[in-house]
Formats: C-alpha cells, structure tokens, sequence
C-alpha cells in the first residue's frame, strides 16, 4: 500500500448502475495519460465483477488488488 | 465454506446450469413455467380493481387468468419468493446499502424504459424468462422470434446509452478521492438469518396444509431469488454488453443454461408424456421483442435483473418496477380496446417445434440454434476486442 502512488484521478460511482461503471471506467482511463493511476469508488454489485474484468480486457493493468470497503469496492487502475 | 457462498458470486455459468434444471423440474412438477411478467400484469389488474376499475371484461385478463389474489397464485409466489430469496442473500452477504443514483436523469431513463420493456414483454407473451430461458426449452417458436427481436432492440439501446446527453457526465475528480467509512457493526446476516427461517416455516405450513402448488412456487421462487442474487443474472448484460463492451460472459452462460435446460426439458416431456407450454408467434412477438429489448436497456435491468437489484438497495429499481407494471396493464388494456389483438396477434399461430418437426427434430433445431447464437457471440467478441486494438494502436 505504501509504495504505491497516490491516485491521479479518482471516479466515484457512488449510485449508479450497470452499464455505466464499466462505460464510465473505461471512458475515463481512455482520456488519462499513460501510466497515470484512477481510482475507482463504487457500489453497485455487477460493478464488483465487471468493471475489473472489463478493464483488463481492454488492456489495463491494476496497481493492487481490489479492496472491499463494506458495501463498496476500491479498483486501483492504470490508464 | 461460508466465506465463497455468502461472500462471493457465484459462477454464472453454474447458476444458470442450475436455474436451467429447476425450472425444467418446475415444469415437470406443476405444468407450468418459470415466469414473472404474467403476473406483474395481474397485479395491474389487482391494483385497478383496488380502484373501483372493473377488469373483469377485458379480454388480457381472461387469457392470463385474474382469479384469486397473488397470495393465491403459485405464479404470484413465485415472484414473492424471488423478491424474499434476493434479500435473504443480500442481508446473508451484509451488501443491502441504499445506493441513489447521482445522475437524477437515471429514475426518468428507468421508469420510461420500465415501462417499455413491460409492455413489450407482454407483448409478446413473456419477457427473458417465458419468451427466452424457459420458453425455448419449451419448443415455443415464439421465443426464437423474442430472442432475434430482443437482439435488434438491444442494440439500439446500447446505441442511445452511449449518447452524451442519455449516460451524463461522470463524477471524475483530480487526486485520491475518500471512500465512504465502513461500519464496523455487521447485523445484515442475522436480519437475513431471521427472514430466511421464517419463510421456510411459511413454505412447511402451506405444504402441510395441502397448498402443494402454492409451496412449490415459494420454494422454487426462493431458489431462483437467490440464484440471480449470487450469480448477478443479467439478463440486460447478455445483450447490451456485447454491444457495448464485447463482454460475453453472460451471454454464453445463459445460452449454456437454456442448453441444459432444454435437455432436460425434453426428456421430461418425453418421459411423462407431457405438452409443453406453447406461445403465439406472431408480429407481436417480434415487436414486443424489440420494444422490450429497448426497455431494458434504458431502464438498466429488465423484470427479473431489477427484483434482485431492488433487493440490493438500488433505488433506481423502484421507479423501473412501477414501470413494468404500468406498461404490462396498459399492454393488457390495448389488447382488445386497442385493436393490439387485431392488428399484430391474430394472423399467428401457437408453433411447437415438437409439434411441427417431430421430437428429434425439435431437440436438434433448438441444439443447432443455440449453438449458432454461441458462435455469433464469440465473433462479436473478438471482432469488437480486434477493432479496439486496432483503434489503441492508431492512437
């Protein structure tokens, strides 16, 4: 946890339901820099699943493993 | 143990497997389908006659049978059961958290595609479920029709989801954002805990009180809750997420289940010299099957994906719930004062596929379909992940 860097950009998606976690995630790590790191808040279940999943098949990589906050998830992302 | 079964999803792919046999030995037990859309129109018609509308004449209502109340109903059981089966496992997993959408514009998106999807999925006689997962083991010709005609509507959904002014700006702030303080003290499980025993002691007292049918619809509805709770059954996702993300996943396992389903379907119809359940397809089939495809993506879940999110806390739901039934009352309505019945149903015709190409041939055709509509995915897949690379590597 220490070594890693503090987030760039952080997307809160607090609320909202699929599909838009996925849309939102990989809309956002298209328009960063490379290399730079988002941090991703959400709650909504499918979101646990496929936001992970759908970003790494689209070629990004994660700076940790998810973290579980209660009844939400933590994603650490590079763009 | 406990942490994979009440912290986890579950595997679509053994979910739908599963839901694919219970429903197959739903049917064998009672003759009658794993369905939901059927009653929410009842309960249209229920909530009209609280109001003094009399819909006794209204032709919908005598096709689907309003007798009796939905605690009357194995079919209304059914749907409770989902409802109480999701919570259960929602408060067994400590994940029920109110959850507001921050874009306001979601609760319009979702009660006007809630009440699309209701209309056109009894339309068409049966959403994903009847018209779809349950309907094709059936060898009901209608739900090939639904799937094809849900597929087209899909796909403009996904178009009208991608649109700046539909999906809204996200909430992307510069820097480390604070996630929100997790409470400490976790009572959600005795909660579900408590429900779980008490509806199971329902079950045991309509069963020991001679309401077989009543107790095999709230105890299959039950399962089938707490299956599409842990395996996050979607059948929205199947679709759009195809479209949108070339995500496959749900796709493939709902087709995976619908296969097994159909086996097993089969050969319980064959052992016990049963009459499958057979749909009118007509060109209501087709244009419900769009209509509905278009709803539930604008609403973000479709009749069964927004029970168990309802369940979760996700209040977009209710607003898609209302929705559903407002669309499937006013569907049961246009039917005959309308001309719907008229115009779009009446040129069909009920087509059983072991009717018209004999048993074998229903079994293979319906084998050969799905694996047809597995391919398809599978290409959609790869072409959508090769034109990003491409587009990455231009970039």
């Amino acid at each position: 946890m220490e070594a890693m860097k503090e987030a760039d950009f952080t997307l809160d998606l607090r609320g909202e339901s699929c599909p838009y976690p996925v849309i939102y995630t990989l809309e956002a790590l298209e328009g960063m820099n490379k290399g730079e790191l988002l941090q991703v808040i959400t709650d909504c279940p499918g979101s646990f699943r496929n936001v992970p999943e759908e970003a790494i098949a689209h070629g990004y990589t994660f700076a940790q493993d998810p973290v579980k906050n209660g009844q939400e998830y933590l994603f650490y992302i590079y763009a | 143990m406990f942490q994979s079964v009440f912290q986890r999803h579950w595997n679509p792919y053994v979910v739908l497997i599963v839901a694919g046999l219970l429903s197959a030995l739903y049917f064998g037990l009672t003759s009658t389908v794993w369905a939901v859309t059927g009653e929410f129109t009842r309960l249209g018609g229920e909530i009209l006659q609280v109001f003094g509308v009399d819909v006794s004449g209204w032709e919908y209502y005598q096709m689907v049978k309003l007798d009796g109340s939905t605690w009357t109903r194995p079919d209304g059981w059914i749907v409770w059961g989902m409802f109480v089966g999701a919570l259960m496992m929602v408060l067994l997993s400590n994940s029920f958290k109110v959850r507001l959408p921050q874009q306001r514009r979601r609760y319009v998106q979702g009660f006007v595609g809630g009440i699309i999807a209701g209309f056109g999925a009894r339309l068409a006689l049966g959403c994903n479920l009847a018209a779809f997962f349950t309907g094709v083991p059936q060898f009901s010709f209608h739900s090939w029709i639904f799937i094809v005609a849900t597929g087209i509507g899909t796909f403009f959904g996904a178009k009208l989801t991608k649109m700046r002014w539909w999906k809204g700006k996200p909430s992307l702030a510069r820097g480390a954002g604070k996630p929100s303080v997790a409470k400490t003290r976790v009572i959600q499980p005795y909660v579900g805990g408590a429900i779980a025993l008490v509806y199971l002691g329902f079950v045991v007292y309509l069963f020991s009180t001679g309401q077989k049918l009543l107790g095999l619809g709230a105890l299959f509805g039950l399962a089938f809750g707490v299956l599409i709770e842990r395996g996050q059954i979607c059948f929205t996702s199947a679709f759009r997420d195809l479209f949108l993300v070339g995500r496959s996943l749900m796709t493939k396992a709902i087709i995976i289940g619908m296969t097994a389903s159909s086996v097993i379907t089969f050969v319980v119809i064959s052992v016990y010299d049963m009459t499958p359940i057979t749909q009118i397809a007509a060109l209501s089939t087709l244009v419900g099957g769009v209509l509905f495809g278009l709803g539930i993506v604008m609403a973000s879940g479709c009749e069964t994906g927004m029970m168990y999110r309802l369940m979760e806390g996700q209040v977009l739901f209710l607003p898609v719930f209302a929705g559903n039934v407002i669309g499937a009352t006013v569907l049961a309505y246009g039917w005959d004062n309308l001309g719907i019945y008229d115009v779009l149903v009446q040129g069909g015709d009920k087509i059983n596929l072991i009717a018209t190409l004999g048993p074998a041939g229903a079994i293979l055709s319906t084998l050969v379909m799905l694996g047809v509509l597995y391919a398809l995915t599978v290409y959609r897949e790869k072409s959508y992940h090769r034109n990003f690379e491409l587009k990455r590597g231009v970039a």
